[in-house]
């Protein structure tokens, strides 16, 4: 029973941080697909920061900048040239595959692996301190959403940007606010796979995280708690999975695709059968002009 | 204003802003490339010659360029009811998957077991590309979000289960990674009329489908419902069309074009479905689409102009850069295009020039 939870503790963090990174950007009325593409320039920049200072930690804060400037990319595109939210991630993902590749190869020589580099310290359970932002990260996000003006001032900029505009709120300011945070949350997602689990950066990094982390997100209703409680499902199931990958029995391994599947088939299960009540910020993926009416 | 419109009808010129956009990101690619210390001229000389030097090369582009037009068209389609199709990726695999099963399994001659094969692929697709479009109709399910879910669970129900346990080769162990199904009949491959290039009936296929998707767009009466459904879903239902059904038309249509994808790189490339597939042509379909302003003439087009990039950059390797360097040289393009006031001020001048040669602007 403890090695399932301290195996849920090792994989959610990069989920949790980057669904609430997706919630966060979505709630100001900003769509996100382009988390995939933050966490994988997070987890590269984490692991070259890691290799040539020797500090984790530095590492961190590089991924967490890089996902930042991802992010600002997105936020320039999409707010100042209202290019379509959708269009503009999936270019940053095509953009962050490539792009990580050729730096890979560039920075160490090779299109697999980055050679190993300084991980993150782990308590005596094995656990690092990321496990313990994953735990607290959603509460805060959640106080801030429910208690605090600028939490209000977020939730109507997603609801309604021309109401939360005539209350004296900036939108296109507060949104690109949320989008460079959303990539800062991405990108500590990533950096938490490289300087965090594996301690190296794999070419396949994030190998869809982000977007199981986007199915957290909608699992959870576009909500901090819920997202994050969504992430520590998948994460379960993803550690499940790992257990029977382990397994002498093939019919397991055969096992492992099904398990795999589920967090995305039950997410889809969930709006088919939620349809009307699971609704996304009214004018999440809307541009906001300010002269429309 | 349809997601449709949002995205074109700012680039008045949508040619000159294509064209612009792939340039440009070939350029920006190059500088990369020369501030990493590389030869950057003598990789651009390999990205031509792996593209357009010889038969050899050309078949290659020709055989990415035939699959890049059916998914690329396969979004454009999608794109006329209104719809932004991202699960071309899952929709091909199970293509292909349904391809491989049919080549091996089908005891028939070559003329009857090549349509055989690539009509399971085309059924398959369009079986998996109409569920978001049933989900969205009756059950209001964002399709974006629906297609990005229905993409993983194809992924992983294909590659971690189907092709590893119940439809894995005899005999092939159980490594996930060494799995693959069986070898499809001979009488199955695309036939390479041309010696010494890989070019095979793709193209032709997937241009057949062009003009075919260019007729029932612009020619014919269900064209003209689903642009009307794309144009405003509810005018069009009080002016008595189905809308329902027209998008869930469209939206295996769109489907089945992702699966004949997958289907002809199985016929014709791969000869079984292999352990892992992970071919990025679902998405770079989207690319296609964008740059090709969603009509099927455009998506030929960026689907020709793609293929090269793609072709050519698997001998960009003899300068020590991923072929995936074409996926950098796409998502650029992309954002370029997907921001088209970005250009809209250079593009006006350059109207302008084109009018009154030696005018003063």
């Amino acid at each position: 029973m403890s090695a399932a939870l301290s195996g849920v503790l090792e994989f959610a963090p990069p989920l949790v941080l980057a669904a609430l990174g997706g919630v966060l950007s979505e709630r100001a009325g900003v769509v996100n697909i382009g988390l995939e593409g933050m966490m994988r320039f997070g987890a590269f920049a984490a692991a070259v920061g890691a290799f040539f200072t020797g500090s984790p930690w530095l590492g961190l804060a590089c991924g967490a900048l890089a996902g930042a400037a991802a992010a600002a990319a997105h936020a320039l595109l999409s707010l100042r040239y209202r290019a379509d939210q959708v269009v503009s991630g999936i270019a940053l993902n095509l953009v962050a595959l490539g792009l990580v590749t050729f730096l890979l190869e560039a920075t160490f020589g090779s299109s697999g692996v980055s050679p190993p580099v300084p991980a993150l310290p782990r308590d005596a359970s094995g656990r690092t301190a990321l496990a313990w932002v994953a735990v607290a990260l959603p509460i805060l996000l959640h106080l801030v959403f429910a208690r605090t003006p600028l939490g209000l001032r977020i939730r109507a900029t997603g609801e309604n940007p021309h109401a939360a505009a005539t209350a004296g709120v900036r939108v296109l300011r507060l949104r690109a606010g949320c989008v460079l945070g959303s990539g800062l949350l991405a990108g500590l997602g990533g950096a938490a796979l490289s300087v965090g689990i594996l301690g190296q950066f794999d070419a396949r990094m994030p190998a869809g995280q982000g977007f199981m982390a986007l199915a957290a997100m909608v699992f959870g209703r576009w909500t901090p708690l819920g997202a994050a409680a969504a992430a520590f499902f998948f994460a379960a199931a993803d550690a499940f999975q790992r257990q029977l990958s382990f397994s002498v029995h093939a019919a397991d391994l055969r096992l492992q695709g099904i398990f795999l599947a589920l967090p995305y088939a039950l997410t889809l299960l969930l709006l088919t059968a939620g349809a009307g009540r699971i609704r996304a910020p009214a004018a999440d993926g809307v541009p906001y002009d300010p002269e429309a009416r | 204003m349809t997601p449709r419109d949002r995205l074109f009808s700012a680039a008045r010129d949508p040619v000159w802003a294509a064209a612009l956009a792939v340039l440009t990101a070939l350029a920006i690619s190059f500088v990369v490339v020369l501030a990493s210390g590389k030869n950057a001229a003598l990789g651009l000389a390999y990205l031509f010659e792996g593209a357009f030097g010889g038969p050899g090369p050309l078949g290659e582009t020709a055989v990415k360029s035939g699959v890049l037009i059916l998914t690329g068209l396969s979004v454009a389609v999608a794109f006329t009811v209104g719809l932004f199709n991202i699960g071309g990726e899952g929709q091909l695999i199970w293509g292909a998957l349904a391809a491989a099963v049919a080549g091996r399994a089908l005891d028939l001659p070559a003329p009857l077991l090549v349509p055989a094969a690539l009509i399971a692929a085309a059924v398959a697709g369009a079986a998996w590309g109409l569920i978001p479009g049933v989900l969205k109709m009756y059950r209001g399910v964002h399709e974006v979000i629906s297609t990005i879910l229905l993409n993983w669970i194809a992924i992983h129900l294909v590659h971690g289960w189907l092709v590893a346990g119940p439809l894995a080769a005899r005999g092939s162990g159980s490594s996930v990674s060494m799995a693959g199904t069986d070898p499809i009949r001979a009488a199955a491959w695309l036939p390479r009329p041309i010696p010494g290039s890989r070019l095979d009936l793709g193209l032709p296929v997937a241009l057949a489908c062009a003009a075919a998707v260019w007729f029932l767009l612009t020619r014919m009466w269900l064209g003209f419902e689903w642009r009307a459904v794309g144009a405003g879903a509810g005018a069009a239902q009080a002016s008595g069309i189905a809308t329902r059904l027209r998008v869930c038309q469209a939206m295996a249509l769109s489907g089945a074009l992702s699966g004949l994808a997958g289907g002809l790189l199985v016929l014709g490339t791969e000869h079984r479905y292999p352990g892992v597939f992970r071919t990025g042509y679902g998405f770079d379909g989207i690319a296609v689409a964008l740059i090709g302003g969603a009509t099927a003439p455009g998506v030929v087009a960026a689907g020709f102009v793609f293929g090269a990039v793609r072709a050519g950059a698997t001998r960009l390797q003899l300068v020590g850069i991923h072929p995936s360097f074409a996926e950098l040289i796409q998502g650029i393009a992309v954002l370029l295009v997907a921001a088209p006031r970005l250009f809209a001020p250079l593009l006006i001048r350059l109207r302008a020039l084109s009018r009154a040669p030696g005018a003063p602007p």
